[in-house]
């Protein structure tokens, strides 16, 4: 039930993105979002898709497996595109379609506007686009332990003011280290108590919350067991917080990372120009 | 008769995507009613793959499952009651425990099959009993046992449904030697007192030899070889070439023979080898009687 879902994560390669740097990854993929968030116009728009596309061409992920990576969002997906074509109310245009709908006393006129569909279509883009990028620079491309020591790398100025940097991003690591055992250990369980005659299926929705309780009790008794084996483990090689910790594989920028960079901000600085240039006058 | 046959079963894990894994390939095996069978082959040889299809937690690919002569997915909505017949104990099994007392949780699946209190109660009690689980122990908390009485109350957990067929998955794994024998005997006893079907996956010849009647060898997703403990364990050169090896006394047994010694019966558990060595000794020393007039040892 677990395995289909490829958002978040990571698929080992050889492209020029899995190659880069991690922290300018993380950076790349932050300016990137705010490219996404400023589109306001079609030829913008444009742009983010074929951004998209050329980041998955590039990254030599396979369609099939971002596309199901988009699975779980289809909801989100569907659900503001309705808002935001039954909700958007335009003054300047007259609506497109109409209805009178008598609830009660009162006249529910539910009407759709061009402006809706526009930032229906546009909003869902946008959510796309953002996953996809976000996707492709992090999590698909990116092993969990690396992109946590960039974190700590970029957060590190943070240890001035005395935060914690290094010991977040040790549990940051180790939590996600554990998420596959822990899914690992889920479908052990459930399969174990499904032999016992288990129902996760079927019933009631409490009858369904309670038929999960075999599952949960054992999940947490050993997640515990495990928290503690680790920290005896960790202690046993004299682990001690981030003080005078050095690392094997120290994180270095090339020239190709500072290119992809320069790129990346070309094409923020485009989304911008671009948005003030509306021919077609369609934009929200 | 076969009790549980599986016909032309294959399997593939993550069918469609770049983790696609065989793990059946076209797999027809039969297991006899009232028999212990073992169930051998290296790790990823697909033993556990084919124990999950028999209770019903995989559908196979393609093939069938027969229970009894019926497709036990001929009624998919009806596949608990196909795992209150076949009950499988998965490897490492303690972690399944989770209710307040040790006879709340082996009377779980009774609780799940809606039996009535007393019987649940009765059928408790017994499969405590099969396992070697101390009554004053029920009382307690499953989470305060140790680990060998987690497993035995796991193991009682299935028991205590009174399946048909009772797979189990290295049902004695990690337990010290006296805890292997009263598990694995407990097996035997369950087995004569029911009739019932026993199937078992173990890395254990010696176990193997002593507690089954017949085996399953399987290597790269495929049965590769069947019959009782003495014909599959008289291949020895095959089971090495796929990985596996025969018990270790059966070993020396063969190297008697290669000596000179004549043994001759079941030579694959320590008693059947003392016997049979015993055996030579007494007919070694008749054939030099006459001649020599003396009772010198051999």
């Amino acid at each position: 039930m677990f395995k289909d879902v490829t958002l978040g994560q990571y698929f080992p390669g050889d492209s020029v993105i899995h190659r880069m740097d991690p922290r300018a990854k993380i950076i790349a993929s932050i300016l990137y979002i705010i490219a996404v968030f400023c589109a306001r116009n079609i030829i913008s728009f444009a742009a983010l898709a074929a951004s998209a596309l050329l980041l998955i061409l590039i990254s030599r992920i396979s369609m099939m497996t971002v596309l199901r990576g988009l699975k779980p969002i289809l909801f989100i997906l569907v659900f503001t595109a309705l808002i935001n074509i039954f909700l958007t109310r335009s003054t300047e245009e007259a609506p497109l379609w109409q209805a009178n709908i008598p609830v009660f006393s009162w006249n529910w006129q539910p009407s759709i506007y061009r402006e809706g569909i526009l930032r229906a279509i546009f909003t869902a883009l946008r959510v796309i686009v953002l996953i996809i990028g976000t996707s492709i620079f992090l999590t698909y491309t990116t092993s969990p332990i690396t992109l946590t020591d960039a974190i700590e790398e970029l957060l590190s100025p943070l240890k001035l003011l005395h935060v914690p940097v290094h010991d977040f991003a040790m549990m940051m690591t180790i939590a996600l280290r554990f998420i596959p055992t822990l899914i690992e250990e889920t479908e052990k369980i459930m399969n174990a108590q499904k032999a016992r005659g288990a129902d996760f299926s079927n019933g009631s929705l409490v009858q369904r919350a309670k038929a999960l309780l075999p599952v949960l009790i054992p999940l947490f008794v050993s997640a515990f067991k495990r928290a503690g084996d680790l920290a005896i483990a960790m202690e046993c090689r004299c682990y001690r917080g981030g003080e005078g910790r050095t690392k094997l594989h120290k994180l270095e920028y090339h020239f190709s990372d500072f290119l992809i960079l320069f790129l990346v901000v070309a094409f923020m600085a485009g989304i911008f120009v671009i948005n003030h240039y509306n021919p077609m006058g369609i934009g929200i | 008769m076969n009790l549980l046959e599986l016909q032309d079963v294959s399997y593939v894990y993550s069918e469609g995507t770049p983790f696609e894994m065989v793990a059946l390939h076209h797999v027809s095996v039969g297991f006899e009613k009232g028999s212990i069978t073992g169930l051998i082959g290296h790790t990823g040889s697909g033993k556990s793959t084919l124990v999950q299809l028999l209770n019903g937690l995989l559908r196979p690919k393609q093939g069938k499952i027969l229970l009894d002569g019926e497709d036990i997915w001929a009624k998919p909505k009806e596949i608990r009651k196909i795992r209150y017949r076949v009950g499988l104990v998965m490897q490492y099994p303690e972690y399944q425990l989770f209710d307040e007392t040790v006879r709340l949780d082996i009377g779980y699946a009774l609780r799940n099959m809606s039996l009535p209190a007393e019987e649940i109660a009765e059928r408790v009690e017994e499969a405590a009993a099969f396992v070697h689980l101390d009554s004053h122990l029920l009382d307690q908390s499953p989470f305060a046992l140790s680990g060998g009485q987690k497993r035995r109350a796991a193991l009682a957990g299935v028991i205590a449904m009174r399946p048909q067929v009772l797979v189990l998955d290295e049902p004695a794994a990690g337990l010290d030697p006296i805890g292997r024998s009263e598990i694995l005997g407990g097996l035997r006893k369950y087995q004569e007192s029911f009739g019932g079907t026993v199937i078992l996956v173990s890395h254990s010849m010696e176990d193997m030899a002593q507690y089954c009647d017949r085996i399953v060898a399987m290597n790269h997703s495929e049965v590769f070889m069947t019959g009782t403990v003495e014909e599959v364990f008289s291949h020895a050169q095959e089971l090495s070439d796929i990985g596996l090896d025969i018990p270790s006394i059966a070993r020396i047994a063969l190297r008697l023979q290669a000596a000179g010694i004549p043994l001759q019966g079941s030579l694959y558990t320590v008693s059947g080898v003392r016997e049979a060595y015993l055996r030579a000794i007494a007919e070694a020393r008749q054939m030099k009687a006459p001649s020599e007039g003396g009772d010198r040892r051999v």
